[in-house]
């Protein structure tokens, strides 16, 4: 006896018709027999295998029933399918309108979310040949910093044979008026060295990039620049003004840089220009350093060969420095021990789980409404089954109906996505819009389309399709418990979602106003800082005192940083009387004028100010530095530091320096009224205007080629918090969606409760019940629902939220009513959408609902 | 009733049951079809055909025992029913009247 292919044997098992499997298998195995005598065997598997394949089910049309099921995807069924729903969409526009609300609403808001998670994935990843670019930054193996010293390019390229091309540029940009003819503006610019064009190669317009900004007496600008000086593009070889100070000539003309770019910039000129001798020093980090490595190299050997590179230079720098790809310096940007741990990654993570979870309730509310109908459906679905359709038939009827209803909320939600999209784009600082061109949209809506309905459609085709049509047309179904725990479960997880939310957004916001209020030590109200240019650096004393006389203004100091971006450095050149030379402690430096803790608010423990006109090496450090240079005591000692030997002349108490995620670092401050950006302004309370006035007569009259622009310290203070302060808002608008999105649900369930108990509650009047008795009845069960979310949602809230507190090295401590306020509020909001139904409900006049029989 | 159409195979395959009388079953048609009419027959198509007789009642059928050559399957054994004997006539008759109805010299010329 011979062996057919086992193979094609098990398909026919599996796919051919089992009501004729057996003699079918017979057969067959007798006609192998046969031909492998006849004509051999290759023949007779051959035969074999084609005749099983005709005779699989989908080719093999069998029609052996007595009955023949119709396909369930027969045109005629999908226009009943269609028929049936949307007699129940119109059957009760309240509900029908809930559901889908509901899930536009969720949808909108993931669709909003995914648009801003893709637009941050996009950040610093549009550079031609993107692979070869690395971002530099140095690490001591715990602190990693993103600024390098200058030098450090030249020698990567001379040291570092993967390194291709090196550029640096100042870590700061500049702001200067540009003027051009009768044109005149500010735009935001830097100064980049030589290879910059070289690594970065955006599209040109006109002219040579790359050879321009080699040559120190050309400037490369960008379209916008070029069409406000010269209203077109073509504005290579022209000239223009820049700082009202050297002229430049136009070397080429580059496309604007994209958006989602963290190097911005409308002009670029040779760092030559500008470049002084303590940029030249392996101990200032104040550069952002590029390079592009050989494409034959990669990361790992590259940064291998650059180990402990500025020590061949510098023998007391320990610093290394290391890689990082530039598509992740955006989202990755957060360094420990030399490790990138992460950074707005968490953001992205953390808007990609709430749309998730917003989208999750709006679809819990979809499968609540739709099993709590179940029941009224539970004839239909007898019936149907009766007349012979398949489960699988009628799951895929309620799924399409799930589908259909997500597909009427898509469309809502892109509507509404696109009403909302200005509004959103300003608190987001960003440009985002629907492009509906691109495929990853249409895939993306398909898919949040397809995932929507199955989530949504899954409980109700499953649980609606396996009723037996026996009970269901009994109408056993009304009382069926499997259902109400179910739907109670379902109500539980939307609020747990929801008061988790809520709980988040109590925290943060309580942890943004104690970041926004808390006393950092220095004053940041009444600060005004106004940027020293042109002819105002060198005529900056005889600024500060007359401004300083007019009444509206208590105090004025100059500055190199404002005190949001005070500088780091390490220790490198900061030597003190007892210095452990193997010391390697870190300190911020910061140059600033006269009058400087006064101008301030920070208290001094000792010694005094800067004072006018004192010169030559002075320093104020803060309680920090004196510690960790171990001083018994610290004023009138000699340090010597960046503006050399000089004596201690004050120590301040501790003043946070950067944002509340850093703890107090140490601070040195010299006294350096040269190196000036900033005049720092502190005016009297409620008279703001009047020391605006002042400061920008005075700075027309003794600086007039420049127009006057002022700022206020505390804004730059909330722009530190700035993504907090997005996580903060996003979250009390999501939070709110969310309970928004549940009450509806509710309000549905309530409804439709109210609906099925009219008789109960009749029965309940004519006996004697009261409005309010009936009304408790009626919402008792919802709010234990709720009761047990808070149980659930307190812990992990408590968990999760403890875990974004570690973000900050300032925090608050979760209290416990943080807790009660959301419960509270919870059950306030339950009550009152419950109670507009039940109050409905045992307000019916019990001859009504029991009449109808 | 409309009257149920015989396809031409369908026709061979319902002649081929009669023929075999008690021995019908698929192995036995095929076999004996490839041997009459000399042409190859795929087995799922004899297969399928013999499905579609019966359900339009032509033929009938019942399990025989099992046999130790089929891996102990059972054999499915077609028989003519009333209707497809009937069939069987209606198709015969139209082709003798369709004959007779041939003008002679026609009938001489394909040399009958």
């Amino acid at each position: 006896m011979f062996v057919p292919p086992r193979w094609a044997d098990l398909l026919l098992k599996t796919f051919g018709h089992p009501d004729t499997l057996e003699e079918v298998q017979g057969d067959l195995l007798e006609l192998y027999t046969y031909w492998v005598e006849t004509v051999g065997e290759r023949k007779a598997r051959w035969r074999y295998i084609l005749s099983v394949l005709k005779l699989l089910r989908p080719l093999a049309k069998s029609k052996s029933t007595e009955y023949p099921i119709p396909f369930f995807l027969s045109p005629a069924m999908i226009r009943n399918y269609l028929t049936v729903a949307w007699r129940h969409i119109t059957r009760n526009r309240l509900l029908s309108s809930i559901n889908v609300i509901g899930l536009a609403l969720g949808m909108s808001c993931s669709l909003l979310i995914w648009l801003w998670i893709s637009d941050e994935l996009s950040f610093n990843r549009g550079f031609k040949e993107a692979d070869q670019i690395y971002f530099v930054r140095q690490t001591s193996g715990m602190y990693t910093n993103e600024y390098t010293p200058g030098p450090l390019t030249e020698a990567l390229k001379k040291d570092v044979p993967d390194v291709e091309k090196a550029t640096r540029f100042r870590s700061w940009t500049d702001d200067y008026l540009i003027k051009a003819g009768q044109v005149a503006a500010k735009e935001v610019g830097m100064y980049a060295s030589d290879d910059f064009f070289d690594i970065f190669q955006y599209p040109v317009l006109q002219g040579s990039p790359v050879s321009s900004i080699k040559s120190p007496n050309s400037i490369v600008i960008t379209r916008h620049v070029a069409e406000t000086f010269f209203g077109t593009t073509e504005a290579v070889g022209r000239t223009l003004q820049l700082n009202n100070d050297k002229y430049y000539r136009v070397g080429a003309v580059i496309e604007d840089i994209p958006k989602n770019s963290s190097i911005q910039f409308s002009w670029i000129v040779n760092l030559s220009v500008v470049e002084e001798d303590w940029m030249k020093n392996w101990g200032n980090n104040s550069f952002s350093t590029y390079v592009k490595l050989r494409p034959n190299s990669n990361q790992a050997q590259a940064e291998t060969r650059m180990k402990g590179l500025p020590k061949r230079y510098r023998s007391d720098i320990t610093d290394t420095p290391i890689l990082q790809p530039i598509g992740d310096t955006y989202l990755y940007g957060e360094y420990v021990n030399g490790k990138p741990v992460g950074g707005r990654i968490s953001y992205v993570r953390t808007f990609g789980l709430v749309a998730l979870l917003i989208l999750l309730i709006a679809c819990v509310n979809f499968m609540n409404l739709a099993t709590a109908r179940a029941s009224l459906r539970a004839k239909e679905v007898g019936i149907r089954k009766v007349i012979g359709a398949m489960r699988s038939s009628l799951v895929g009827q309620f799924l399409g109906e799930s589908v259909l209803l997500s597909l009427l909320a898509a469309v809502l939600a892109i509507g509404l996505v696109i009403g909302a999209l200005p509004l959103v784009n300003q608190f987001v600082h960003k440009q985002l819009s629907i492009n509906f061109f691109a495929p990853t949209f249409w895939i993306s809506m398909l898919f949040l389309i397809v995932f929507t309905s199955l989530i949504a459609g899954s409980y109700p085709a499953l649980f609606l399709s396996a009723m037996q049509p026996v009970r269901t047309l009994k109408g056993a179904l009304t009382t069926a418990p499997t259902g109400a725990v179910f739907r109670k479960s379902l109500v539980v997880f939307q609020f747990t979602l929801s008061l988790f939310l809520i709980i988040g957004m109590l925290v943060i916001g309580q942890q943004m106003h104690y970041v926004r209020t808390k006393q950092l030590g220095l004053d940041r109200e009444h600060i005004l800082w106004v940027p020293v240019e042109g002819a105002l650096l060198p005529k900056m004393e005889t600024y500060r005192q007359e401004i300083q006389r007019s009444g509206a203004v208590v105090s004025v100091t100059t500055s190199g940083a404002l005190p949001i971006e005070i500088g780091s450095s390490s220790t490198g050149g900061l030597t003190w009387p007892g210095k452990d030379p193997k010391d390697e402690a870190f300190v911020y430096s910061m140059k600033a004028g006269y009058d400087f803790a006064k101008t301030m608010n920070v208290r001094l423990v000792d010694g005094h100010d800067f004072t006018s006109p004192d010169s030559g090496a002075r320093y104020l450090v803060n309680e920090s530095a004196a510690r960790i240079m171990k001083l018994k005591n610290p004023v009138g000692t000699e340090i010597s530091y960046q503006i050399g030997k000089g004596p201690i002349v004050g120590v301040m108490k501790d003043f946070h320096l950067r944002s509340f995620h850093e703890p107090i670092q140490p601070l040195v401050i010299s006294l350096y009224p040269k190196w000036t950006n900033y005049f720092l302004i502190r005016t009297r309370p409620g008279q703001t205007d009047k020391a605006i006035q002042v400061a920008e007569q005075v700075a027309r009259k003794l600086n007039p080629a420049y127009p006057f622009s002022y700022h206020f310290l505390d804004e730059d203070y909330e722009k530190l918090y700035r993504s907090e302060t997005l996580v903060n808002t996003l979250i009390n608008y999501f939070g709110l969606l969310a309970i928004l999105i549940s009450c509806l649900g509710l309000f549905g369930l309530a409804t439709f409760t109210a609906e099925q108990r009219k008789k109960e509650i009749g029965v309940r009047k004519v006996l004697g019940a009261t409005v309010t008795s009936i009304v408790g009845l009626l919402s008792k069960d919802f709010l234990k629902l709720v009761m047990i979310a808070i149980l659930i949602a307190s812990p992990i809230a408590w968990y999760v939220m403890n875990q974004w507190l570690q973000n900050f090295a300032y925090k608050i401590d979760i209290e416990w009513w943080v807790f009660a306020l959301a419960g509270l509020s919870a059950i306030s909001i339950t009550l009152l959408t419950v109670s507009f139904q039940s109050i409905k409900a045992a307000l019916v006049n019990p001859v009504k609902s029991l009449r109808s029989e | 009733m409309k009257r149920a159409f015989l396809g031409e195979f369908e026709e061979v395959v319902l002649l081929t049951v009669a023929i075999l009388d008690e021995g019908a079953y698929g192995v036995s048609i095929t076999q004996e079809i490839e041997q009459k009419t000399g042409r190859a027959v795929g087995f799922s198509t004899v297969h399928t055909t013999l499905q579609r007789l019966e359900e339009k009642g032509f033929l009938s059928s019942r399990m025989g025992g099992a046999t130790a050559e089929r891996g102990g399957r059972r054999k499915r054994f077609f028989n003519v029913t009333a209707a497809g004997r009937k069939a069987l006539q209606e198709v015969k008759q139209v082709r003798i009247d369709l004959w007779n109805a041939l003008p002679p010299q026609t009938l001489q010329l394909m040399g009958g």
